[in-house]
């Protein structure tokens, strides 16, 4: 579903939610998001067409519309939750749907004279073009950066990646209807080199992150290992040892199956510290 | 089982205490299960049993259109393929698809394209395989409620549920949801697919001779079938994730069930991990945060329910930190805000290649999904 942000009227599909009142606190006198305890959520599983709210004051938020007849029904199988005035449903599976900015895994499936074209678990392939994957060498003889460089003459940068390269890569551009460009140029960007990647469903990425990155910090304190949690359901994964990373190839596993459970964290915790003392993983 | 009637077959549809040949009464429905998520490389999967007929329907996509020249710019296509597996039937069916197999799977996409959004996915296709592994009559009606169920577990977006049932006419009686034999040597029979929501009809046949009045008796029964299955269709819905769930729970009892000094064990070893900074410094700062909650008359944050049912292991937790979470919580007057990013920092800090983690700005982006997407709030109020 590659529909992309900045639509003027946004389907009920991609609507944004604003709900959090930001309040100060009077102890510390700074602002902080807070949620009225009336707004607090109410999870329940709904299905396609179920009738989720009735009430003529709540709006139709993400994963719902309004009926003619006022109702407000579920368009997916998900977790209904209403927050202030939005009921919302967040469905348990789905595809991916690129956003720009978004920081994916991409894999190298096909190439032409002039570009790369990169599986990234969407609709459409990712394109890579080389002045979007490689730095343009130079050289500055010595000299201040001031005083000017001159480029060498370029490799032939088609040759730089193999077919089945995973890359790590952000969106640039792209719409509904055009493939998304890519690139690898910056901070955490580039060929991967070491490690390992698994896939989950995109859906449960939220979760493996957690709230304000609860879920990941713990992961990578508890099992020493690195993480890069991609948008597209593809996690890089480098652990100090073998053991460990199997160990938290599993607990990913864990939490995509029961992302929709509560008292993940606690669970989660729980499990990786019985499973290390079984283990023996120091 | 299907019933083994030699051909031709005979006329006789009835017992002679009245009921059908496999004892049903005109109105009742042939035994009907169904689960959903069997075919894993699927993007969504369903598994419907009705009478006689196993039936596996498997969707794919939204995905690129092959051939191009299908392709859409208003609008995406669906694409339904009903296949017959060769032992599905008595005498071996020719693999090859036939004359039957694509008006099936015409009717099926026509039945099916009125409850999805197809306006959604332009220029793109979603794929419907349906394969009968087993056919015991009315097996289009049960691929349709097959392929409603996936689409559903696929995640795409549905208006509704449809369910088909077929109703029909043998021996001068109308009938509910015809087997083999009724199908065959019945004087009419009626395919329905019945939109869930407002009880509309989206695929309707008719074949043969009935009155109207006998008509009206036959959709009456196909809307109180249909009901049925609708429900075992919700019900299966649920299940795949209320297992797990029920899983869950099971685990967490387990946890806090555990004798003293097992739970001992646990603490020592996360105070062990603590000295790296670990997450029950985390931990440590939400509950400073419960804690000046609960001070300010502002934040009147009842503890959540999830928070009661974490693991004891965390309750005896709070009892060993309590002193030490309220000296800070009288010490410390930063906001939540440098908690959260202290609580960040001390995430990064533990690895420093630039490949891993989530910088600043994608935590930032994260969060805010996570705080609207993620399926509970059971880390922070």
């Amino acid at each position: 579903m590659g529909i992309f942000e900045k639509r003027s009227k946004p389907l009920f599909l991609f609507s944004s939610v604003q709900n959090k009142k930001i309040v100060t606190c009077k102890s510390c006198k700074k602002k902080v998001k807070k949620m009225s305890a009336e707004n607090k959520p109410i999870r329940e599983i709904v299905t396609p067409g179920q009738v989720i709210a009735t009430d003529p004051g709540l709006i139709a938020g993400r994963g719902a519309i309004k009926e003619d007849n006022g109702q407000i029904t579920s368009v997916f199988v998900g977790l209904k939750e209403i927050r202030g005035k939005y009921v919302n449903v967040v469905p348990l599976n789905g595809l991916y749907n690129p956003q720009i900015g978004d920081k994916v895994i991409g894999r190298v499936i096909a190439k032409t004279p002039v570009k790369f074209l990169l599986d990234i678990n969407a609709k459409f392939l990712g394109i890579l073009k080389p002045s979007d994957a490689f730095k343009r060498p130079h050289q500055n003889r010595g000299y201040p950066k001031s005083m000017g460089t001159y480029r060498l003459p370029r490799e032939n940068d088609m040759d730089k990646l193999k077919m089945g390269d995973q890359i790590i890569c952000k969106i640039l551009s792209g719409s509904r209807t055009e493939e998304p460009a890519l690139t690898s140029l910056g901070q955490e960007l580039g060929l991967i080199t070491e490690g390992l990647v698994i896939a989950i469903s995109p859906t449960k990425i939220p979760r493996v992150i957690g709230k304000k990155g609860s879920m990941i910090a713990l992961l990578k304190n508890l099992l020493h290992c690195k993480i890069f949690v991609a948008q597209n359901g593809r996690i890089w994964i480098h652990g100090r040892n073998p053991e460990n990373e199997r160990l938290l190839i599993e607990v990913i596993y864990k939490i995509e199956r029961e992302a929709h459970t509560t008292g993940l964290t606690d669970r989660v915790k729980a499990y990786i510290l019985k499973e290390k003392k079984i283990r023996g993983i120091k | 089982m299907p019933i083994l009637v030699p051909e031709p077959h005979d006329e006789i549809c009835f017992r002679e205490d009245g009921k059908r040949l496999d004892g049903r009464a005109v109105d009742e429905l042939r035994p009907f299960s169904c689960e959903v998520g069997v075919i894993k490389n699927a993007q969504g999967s369903a598994l419907v049993r009705h009478g006689g007929n196993l039936i596996y329907a498997a969707i794919y996509g939204p995905r690129e259109v092959h051939p191009r020249h299908l392709a859409r710019p208003d609008k995406g296509i669906l694409r339904v393929y009903y296949r017959m597996a060769t032992f599905s039937v008595h005498e071996r069916k020719s693999p090859a698809p036939n004359r039957r197999e694509n008006e099936i799977s015409k009717v099926i996409r026509e039945a099916l394209e009125p409850v999805l959004f197809l306006e959604a996915y332009p220029d793109s296709q979603i794929e419907i395989y349906i394969e009968v592994i087993a056919a015991d009559g009315g097996t289009r009606c049960a691929s349709t409620t097959a392929a409603s169920l996936a689409l559903a577990d696929a995640g795409i977006p549905m208006k509704s549920m449809v369910v088909g049932v077929a109703a029909g006419k043998a021996q001068g009686r109308v009938l509910l949801d015809l087997g083999d034999k009724e199908d065959k040597v019945g004087q009419a029979d009626i395919p329905c697919v019945v939109v869930m929501k407002d009880k509309s009809i989206s695929l309707l046949q008719f074949d043969g001779e009935m009155s109207l009045e006998e008509m009206k008796t036959g959709f009456e029964y196909v809307l109180k079938g249909a009901e049925i299955i609708y429900q075992k269709q919700l019900e299966a819905l649920r299940e795949k994730y209320n297992k797990i769930t029920r899983e869950a729970e099971i685990e967490d009892s387990a946890v806090g069930n555990l004798p003293q000094n097992e739970q001992k064990s646990i603490n020592e070893s996360q105070n062990a991990q603590d000295s790296l900074q670990n997450t029950s410094q985390i931990d440590e700062q939400m509950k400073v945060q419960n804690e000046k909650q609960e001070i300010n008359n502002d934040h009147k944050a009842e503890p959540s329910p999830l928070m009661e049912n974490s693991s004891a292991i965390n309750e005896s937790q709070k009892e060993v930190e309590k002193g030490e979470v309220e000296e800070k919580s009288k010490d410390e007057k930063s906001s939540e805000e440098n908690i959260i990013k202290s609580s960040e920092q001390s995430a990064n800090s533990t690895d420093d290649s630039p490949k891993q983690g989530e910088n600043q700005s994608s935590q930032e982006e994260q969060q805010l999904n996570t705080e609207n997407d993620s399926p509970s709030g059971d880390d922070q109020e």
